[in-house]
């Protein structure tokens, strides 16, 4: 396929009166195919019109150039029609005259006769036969909107750029013009550029999706893919199973440039009190039941009794928030997976290597392997039976659902897969879904099963829409959960406020490790501010919901629980190496040297008077009973069943830097 | 009981025919109005018949005999200014009808040059915003003096007071020319004239229409002033004039009431024009 319009390192800026200019955009970068369907999506004031209009040549790039089909844009022309969103018909001329004006003015020499002939083609693929004779003021929005995109597909343009044509039109209307306009774009292979703030609808037409980041300097934040074939059908999209993660990705991504400015909008001062660098922070955490002990610290007041007088907690919906959250800066610390500190530290989130230190395990275990109820009913019971299925039916695509790349239920469910010789890239296909997502998608039969954090695991159970095949327990008993992370620059910076963060969470793990607690955890954690679930599905005793049982499911206190752990780290590394999210550091014992704040944790249980806590815990051995060398881990990622091609790289991070003030 | 507006049940009241039809349909819009003008008459001639002004009653148009002769001849011509007031009438319409179209087509003209171009605009706004303001009855000595002769200087009084709202609405309408319609005719690439046609013409029309009723009203205000002032030609104004100097207050009357009606037919006849060109908008 070639190239038809090239944007090449774009820059927009406006004056502002004085000397000032209003930086709209910059450095955008973006190759549109021949037949290619572009949507741009993102906040108003993104810049994203203005891009449009750039392509358009009604707007020039203050600096780099907009080719199409390799010519330099300088003008606006009949070769790159737009669709305006306020339709921009002429009010005095009729639906006839308005698209012959076009037709006119563009085709010049063609006789008079086939002239008319387009403008009836195009009245008539439109459907406005019957109003042909009629002025727009006579015409509802929807008409006047499918008299536009009549002109403009009219004069046969190489490029069709569409500005938010169906914002101003009610739901049913445009449904019914997106399915046409969807039509006509398949019919005429139509390259189209669609600016619009609608993700379904962007979901639905686009072969790429083109997110820009919020003004000023507005950039590309991502470019999607819509893998849904064509024809699409309005009603059946939805059940295409990339339909709600590529919505849930927009979503994410929308949601998050909101985030960032409403950050922005606050002040940001340092508050420095009680002998503490920060004590107004910013601690991000997944609704999840691992993440009771910030909910405890909270309502019991830990945070303020070490000094944390101004902690606020804030939730995200993935674990993507929290990875971005570190990465820009909007949190201060965040719960994590265990694996993400490793993970960012050797740059797997996709940026420049990111040294994330963990100064404290905050939960152990909570996780579960689900398969769907359809499952068991085909005779499905166990790992071996499944695979038998899954050699059965290789036709059809077998999706489990993760929520994270480096969270401990990938890392489980694929070392469980590759256990029983399923190969969890090819056998199946692992997914990052949220975990509301999930539940819906097991119901609907989109994914085969998931690995999930409690309470979400309990939910599938209690809607007895999926059973456990394996629980967390058989697979590696207190396994590490999630923990306490934290940008090494921030710790750097805080030393002290790391302590005390680190007391009052250690604290509030030994208070979550008290059965008698339980039940009051729960109550907590089904508020709003947290999980905002029915408590009886938040529980954290090993049989569940009656609560009669002390034997904790979750570990959060306890001998070699909370200390962090270098092997586990080293573990976690290898498995990330294993499966391709990271090369395996050559430098690997200088970055869990840097990912592990021991000496952190050793103070702050010390202060607490709990040195028993800081106890080693033995070596890591999985259900399958292969040691794992701590002395020799590239050994140990050879001998293993299944793994991808890894690499062996230096991975750098630098000098340990402190925050700049 | 309840009575429904409902057509189907409503199917036993026969519908109103004929004179019944006509006066219910024009009771809600035509009643209002008479009673208002009745009532003025009678207030007028009753503040008349007791001698509470100086003025005479409107009977006064039917009582004095060379007013009645006026009022039901009125396309008598003697010759020299013993005309009828019909002739009278149109002698000054035809003043206007000159002096009007010339402001138009100035007036439209230089409206397009200055709102499409802003330097222009500026350099010109403050006169034609300090001119605008000069009252017509103080052109007229200027006019004089400029053109030594009456005719031409009515008819350049009525130029010069009914050209700024032709000009300045004008101009407005091209200013205001959505940047939606200058889109379309930039992505089609329009030539100059296409877009002056098929464009900018038909988008200004609405405010060029304004201009154009507003300055009609101001053109016939204007040749009273001019007649008044410039005695010795055949007119509406002149008539007024001449029967002041000779205290036929009746005739002064009728004189006004002539002008009151020409003005308003005029002025809907710029309201049926506009919508006939200028209509769908």
């Amino acid at each position: 396929m070639t190239t038809l319009v090239q944007v090449q390192d774009i820059d927009k800026s406006f004056p502002l009166g004085g000397d000032n200019t209003y930086l709209a955009l910059t450095g955008i970068d973006l190759q549109i195919r021949k037949g290619e369907f572009i949507s741009l999506i993102g906040h108003s004031g993104c810049g994203k019109s203005t891009l449009l209009n750039m392509i358009a040549g009604l707007d020039l790039p203050t600096a780099g150039t907009v080719l199409v089909d390799g010519e330099t844009v300088r003008r606006p022309g009949p070769d790159k029609m737009v669709v305006f969103q306020n339709y921009s018909l002429l009010p005095w001329l009729t639906v006839r005259e308005n698209i012959a004006l076009a037709v006119d003015e563009v085709m010049p020499a063609l006789p008079r006769a086939e002239r008319n002939a387009v403008v009836d083609e195009h009245i008539a693929m439109v459907g406005l036969g019957p109003a042909t004779h009629k002025r727009p003021g006579e015409l509802s929005g929807g008409m006047r909107q499918r008299v536009a995109i009549a002109r403009a597909l009219a004069i046969k343009p190489k490029l069709l750029l569409l500005d938010e044509p169906f914002g101003a039109l009610d739901a049913l209307t445009r449904g019914n013009l997106q399915e046409k306009l969807m039509q006509i774009c398949n019919e005429h292979e139509l390259t189209a550029v669609m600016v619009t703030h609608d993700v379904d609808e962007a979901v639905l037409l686009s072969d790429r999706i083109v997110m820009l980041t919020n003004g000023p300097g507005s950039v590309i934040g991502g470019i999607l893919e819509v893998d849904i074939p064509r024809p699409r059908q309005r009603l059946s999209v939805v059940h295409h199973p990339s339909y709600y993660s590529l919505r849930s990705e927009i979503i994410y991504f929308l949601n998050r440039q909101k985030r960032v400015k409403q950050w922005q909008a606050k002040p940001h001062k340092v508050l420095a009190r009680h002998g503490l660098e920060k004590v107004n922070l910013d601690l991000g955490f997944v609704p999840l039941a691992a993440c009771a002990p910030l909910a405890v610290a909270e309502a019991k007041g830990f945070f303020s009794k070490h000094g944390l007088d101004a902690v606020q907690l804030v939730r995200e919906t993935s674990w993507r928030g929290v990875t971005d959250g570190l990465v820009d800066g909007t949190l201060d610390a965040a719960l994590m997976p265990s694996g993400m500190p490793a993970w960012m530290t050797a740059g797997g989130h996709g940026g420049t290597p990111l040294p994330v230190v963990s100064s404290l395990t905050l939960s152990r275990n909570g996780n579960g392997i689900t398969l769907a109820k359809r499952l068991a009913d085909e005779g499905v019971h166990n790992v071996d039976d499944y695979r038998r299925y899954l050699l059965s039916h290789q036709r059809e695509p077998h999706r489990l659902g993760i929520v994270h790349p480096a969270s401990m239920h990938n890392l489980l469910l694929r070392y469980w897969l590759a256990s029983h010789a399923i190969d969890p890239d090819h056998d199946v296909h692992l997914q990052t879904i949220p975990p509301a997502q999930m539940l819906a998608d097991l119901k609907d039969g989109s994914i085969d099963g998931f690995c999930i954090g409690a309470p979400w695991l309990d939910r599938a159970l209690a809607d007895g829409h999926g059973f456990t095949v394996a629980g967390d327990l058989a697979i590696w008993p207190g396994h590490p959960g999630k923990v306490l992370g934290v940008r090494e620059d921030w710790a750097l910076a805080y030393p002290n406020t790391h302590i005390a963060l680190t007391k009052a969470l250690l604290e509030a793990c030994q208070y979550c490790a008290e059965p008698s607690h339980w039940g009051e955890m729960s109550e907590l954690l089904s508020d709003r501010r947290y999980l905002g679930m029915k408590k009886e599905v938040i529980w954290f005793s090993e049989t569940g919901v009656d609560g009669s049982s002390s034997v904790p499911h979750h570990l959060f206190f306890g001998k070699g629980v909370n200390r962090p752990s270098r092997s586990e780290h080293l573990w976690i590394l290898t498995q990330l190496a294993r499966w391709g999210e990271i090369p395996f550091p050559r430098n690997y014992v200088e970055i869990l040297e840097r990912i592990c704040a021991v000496g952190v944790f050793s103070t702050a249980a010390r202060e607490l008077g709990l040195d028993a806590v800081s106890y080693q815990r033995g070596a890591i051995e999985l259900f399958d009973g292969r040691p794992f060398d701590v002395d020799h881990p590239i050994d140990y990622l050879n001998a293993v069943p299944v793994h991808r091609d890894f690499s062996v790289a230096e991975i750098a991070i630098g000098a340990p830097r402190a925050l700049a003030g | 009981m309840t009575t429904s507006t409902n057509s189907t049940s409503s199917r036993g009241d026969r519908p109103p025919t004929g004179l019944a039809l006509w006066w219910k349909q024009t009771r809600k819009t035509l009643l209002p109005p008479l009673c208002g003008i009745g009532g003025f008459l009678l207030f007028w001639q009753l503040s008349a018949t007791l001698g509470l002004t100086k003025l005479a009653g409107p009977l006064s148009l039917f009582t004095e005999e060379r007013t009645r002769e006026l009022l039901f001849y009125p396309f008598f011509d003697r010759g020299g200014l013993d005309k009828g007031l019909f002739l009278h009438a149109m002698n000054s319409l035809s003043r206007v009808v000159l002096g009007y179209s010339l402001a138009a087509v100035v007036g439209i003209a230089a409206g397009i040059a200055v709102g499409l171009n802003k330097g222009l605009d500026r350099a010109l706004d403050p006169l034609f915003q300090f001119l605008r303001m000069v009252a017509p009855l103080a052109w007229v000595p200027i006019a004089l003096v400029l053109f030594q002769n009456n005719q031409p200087a009515a008819i350049f009084v009525i130029f010069v007071t009914s050209i700024w709202p032709i000009l300045i609405n004008t101009a407005e309408g091209v200013r205001q020319i959505p940047q939606d319609y200058r889109n379309v005719a930039l992505v089609l690439q329009m030539s100059n004239r296409n877009f002056f046609t098929k464009i900018l013409l038909p988008s200004a029309l609405p405010y060029i229409f304004t201009g154009l009723r507003i300055a009609i009203g101001l053109a016939w205000l204007a040749i009273i002033a001019a007649e008044i002032v410039m005695p010795g030609t055949p007119g509406i104004g002149f008539f007024i004039w001449d029967a002041y100097q000779n205290s036929y207050v009746s005739d002064i009357i009728l004189g006004v009431i002539w002008i009151g009606a020409i003005g308003l037919i005029l002025d809907r006849l710029m309201v049926w024009l506009q919508n006939r060109i200028a209509a769908g908008q």
